[in-house]
């Protein structure tokens, strides 16, 4: 039954992968898909019969096992194809170290090619460009966030290799739109571009929005990691404010790793210690609680693709406001189904939650139902996976 | 007199307040001696005493190292080491905390120096008993980063510094504010030295307070989140929504460029704003000649030798209220001082300045440049620091 199912590689450099990624890897499992893993295993991982794991050994002895191994392998199989492959690397490769890394990684690829290979990292168009000159199969570049939006900006590197390689790439998944805007700047080909939102967990989806018992201390909540890009240092800002017009109000930031020396430091500006709370990390089950029982989800990001917490808090009923940034406003639409303001302008933030914080209980209810919707018409788990099996069938037809 | 300055490296290039420091107390007949965590560097034309190295992932090296030091400190300097063990065990510290701390000031506590003398407050920290094992009086000078940041990660880092410290150097007065609000005390012997110029190096480029068509505004400093200038980026934002023309240029380098390269990208600017990176003096002095307005938006500086600089080249200067600015100018006399992460008043504050007459910004200017020449002179700095050494 395997000769027939379309075989696609989800490629990250890493196994396990982020949430994301393992999510969409699970979707395709659940279809008639079957999936190759390449790259580092980093742990344990327990995956359905249809997902086939092919890691490369990070110790330098079994490395060079597994690269003497997989090349008599591929030698045997394709000569030329083996030829071909070691002067590709000697060129790029100016060290021995980084060429046997690299033949770790490429090797196992070239011996047991899928149909489709997708690259979840648009910056591996770069790091591994190989894989466009050696590969007979397919190959699908998912547009996502940093790696469009701003690295290229800052690295003329990066963005040559976007320039040869976007226009040879067969087919691209964009998160949002806006970021499937950015990437045809650097060549990609608009009609070989398609939008795909990720989806929510049917467990995470309230089955139907609930009213709210306003306390009398608003409740606001971000999650996500520190990164200038967060934005969190608006946030404060905006925090000041409202303990300037004397609202009463608890921040908390939800966010891996440590604080930064900016937010430090304008907490302590501030004064802002009575008022906002950054936990460091929780897990996912607490997480959700901590969610659901705030009144508002403040995402105050200069750049996303489509942040999957806004999408978690819509879809369990609570208010969501977001900076108009990346593909936000294909989510959001102002005063339907949660709020949007504009990026880096922290009185309209600081505005907004007090206007919010003013409606009436039956208006936000109804944009929480809204909200509801939204999610399960938009980016319900179903449709993520007909439209990948959809892009994946058309990048094998056409 | 002899003086040892603990630096944790070589003075950089851009970093001329040290320079001019220990060149200005060296031709004043003090005896320089300098401690730093770098290697000697043969450019670096005074006495260096480089730190005993940290071998991190080598821990067995480390070890016979560390061995080596302390017997050879044992050996030439047995009061002192044994005073440091006792004054270290007197703060509660365990055996093992004392023998590297002994380790990490084995390179000073052999010399014959009247006055230790800290660089920074942060390179103090595990030395505070230094000075006094050596019979030598303990000096540390207040910058911004190491009062204003360093303690918010580090919570009570600085308490026996404050405890041992003899005297003071601060390069602003809230700066020692903020250590005696931080635990310091307040009868602590304090000078407040800023840094200073040549203002002879500085030429003003058009003498009758007139900007061109099309306004030059210029920053220079390091691309880190302290000197805000996402603030600065969203105030041209403003001037380009008002239908200005101008450019703003940034001189200085670091780990920002690319969080600042999308502001930019995102607020439509990429022709108006320029990342020059970083420039020597000479190149920057050039760029000032053709400078309109000086623009500095930081959230905090202990005091800022480029907007000194800018007012000695006679620039008309806008800056934020950040405490170390507030010092540095006078606001409606010398340049003019703006709340900080506030764009709208910032690019408010600069239409208002282009608005001006010839006359009126002429008048700020002169003054700006009157006050670096008297107030701030290389001269005046250096009888300050043979003061500092000199009076107790």
């Amino acid at each position: 039954m395997s000769a027939d199912k379309l075989k696609i590689a989800i490629y990250s450099g890493d196994i396990p992968s982020t949430t994301f990624i393992e999510n969409l890897i699970e979707a395709l499992s659940e279809q008639e898909f079957e999936v190759y893993l390449f790259g580092k295993l980093r742990r344990k991982v327990n995956y359905k019969e249809n997902i086939k794991l092919f890691p490369t050994p990070q110790s330098s002895l079994r490395l060079i096992i597994f690269v003497i191994l997989e090349g008599a392998k591929l030698f045997i199989k394709n000569k030329s194809k083996f030829n071909k492959t070691i002067k590709q690397l000697k060129n790029k490769n100016k060290n021995k170290k980084s060429f046997v890394r690299n033949l770790g990684f490429i090797l196992p690829v070239l011996n047991n090619q899928p149909d489709i290979f997708h690259i979840q990292w648009a910056k591996t168009v770069n790091l591994n460009y190989e894989l466009y000159n050696l590969l007979d199969c397919k190959i699908a570049v998912s547009l996502r966030g940093a790696h469009i939006n701003y690295s290229p900006l800052n690295d003329p590197e990066l963005k040559k290799a976007y320039e040869i390689y976007f226009p040879k790439t067969d087919g691209f998944h964009a998160v949002s739109k806006a970021i499937a805007g950015e990437a045809v700047k650097y060549g990609a080909d608009k009609n070989k571009i398609r939008v795909i939102h990720s989806s929510v967990k049917d467990e995470f989806l309230l089955s139907n929005a609930i009213r709210k018992n306003r306390n009398d201390i608003f409740e606001i909540i971000s999650i996500g990691r520190h990164h200038w890009k967060k934005g969190y240092h608006y946030a404060l800002d905006a925090m000041n404010y409202l303990k300037e017009e004397g609202f009463k109000f608890n921040y908390t930031i939800i966010a891996q790793g440590d604080i930064p020396e900016e937010i430090l430091f304008l907490l302590n500006e501030y004064r802002l210690n009575d008022h906002v709370k950054i936990i460091k990390g929780m897990e996912h089950v607490k997480l959700m609680e901590k969610l659901k029982s705030s009144d508002l989800l403040l995402l105050p990001s200069v750049e996303e693709g489509i942040a999957n917490v806004a999408l978690e808090a819509m879809s369990s009923g609570v208010t969501t406001l977001s900076t108009d940034c990346g593909g936000m406003n294909e989510v959001i639409h102002n005063g339907e189904n949660g709020f949007i303001i504009p990026v880096r302008d922290p009185k309209s933030i600081s505005g907004k939650i007090m206007e919010i914080s003013r409606s009436d209980p039956e208006t936000l209810l109804n944009i929480s139902l809204n909200a509801l919707d939204t999610i399960k018409t938009e980016f319900s788990r179903e449709k993520q996976k007909r439209e990948f099996s959809e892009f994946y069938n058309s990048l094998v037809d056409g | 007199m002899k003086i040892g300055i603990v630096l944790s490296g070589i003075p950089k290039y851009s970093e001329t307040f040290f320079h001019y420091k220990i060149k200005g107390l060296s031709e004043a007949g003090f005896e320089v001696k300098i401690f730093t965590g770098d290697k000697r560097q043969k450019e670096f034309p005074y006495k260096q005493y480089p730190a005993y190295p940290v071998l991190s992932g080598k821990p067995l090296r480390q070890f016979f190292l560390t061995l080596i030091i302390l017997i050879k400190t044992l050996f030439i300097a047995p009061k002192r080491f044994l005073r440091l063990y006792s004054g270290e065990m007197k703060d509660g510290k365990s055996i093992g905390e004392i023998l590297k701390t002994i380790y990490i000031n084995a390179h000073i506590i052999t010399h014959e120096l009247d006055w230790l003398h800290f660089g920074f407050a942060a390179t103090a920290i595990r030395r505070e008993l230094a000075a006094g094992v050596m019979g030598a009086k303990m000096g540390v000078s207040f910058r911004g980063y190491d009062i204003n940041i360093y303690p918010l990660k580090n919570p009570g880092c600085y308490d026996r510094l404050w405890k041992n410290v003899d005297k003071v150097h601060t390069i602003s007065e809230y700066l020692f504010q903020k250590a005696v609000s931080m635990g310091l005390n307040s009868k602590t012997p304090h000078e407040k030295i800023t840094p200073a110029i040549e203002p002879d190096k500085f030429k003003i480029r058009n003498s009758d307070g007139s900007l061109g068509n099309r306004i030059h505004i210029l920053t220079v400093g390091r691309l880190n989140w302290i000197k805000d200038y996402e603030t600065a980026i969203e105030t041209m934002k403003i001037l380009k929504s008002k239908g200005i023309s101008f450019d703003y240029n940034i001189i200085g380098s670091g780990s920002e460029l690319e969080r600042l390269k999308f502001a930019v990208y995102q607020s439509g600017l990429e022709n108006e704003v320029n990342f020059f990176g970083i420039k020597s003096h000479e190149e920057v002095r050039v760029l000032m000649m053709n400078t309109d307005i000086y623009l500095q938006t930081s959230m905090q500086e202990g005091f800022c030798v480029s907007v000194l600089e800018a007012q000695a080249a006679g620039l008309p200067c806008i800056v934020s209220d950040a405490d170390g600015l507030r010092e540095n100018v006078i606001d409606n006399f010398t340049g003019w001082i703006v709340k900080k992460r506030r764009p709208d008043l910032f690019a408010k504050k600069i239409i208002e300045v282009i608005k001006m007459s010839n006359e009126e910004r002429l008048e700020i200017m002169n003054n700006a440049r009157a006050r670096a020449e008297k107030d701030f002179s290389i001269k005046l700095q250096n009888e300050k620091f043979r003061n500092f050494f000199l009076q107790i």
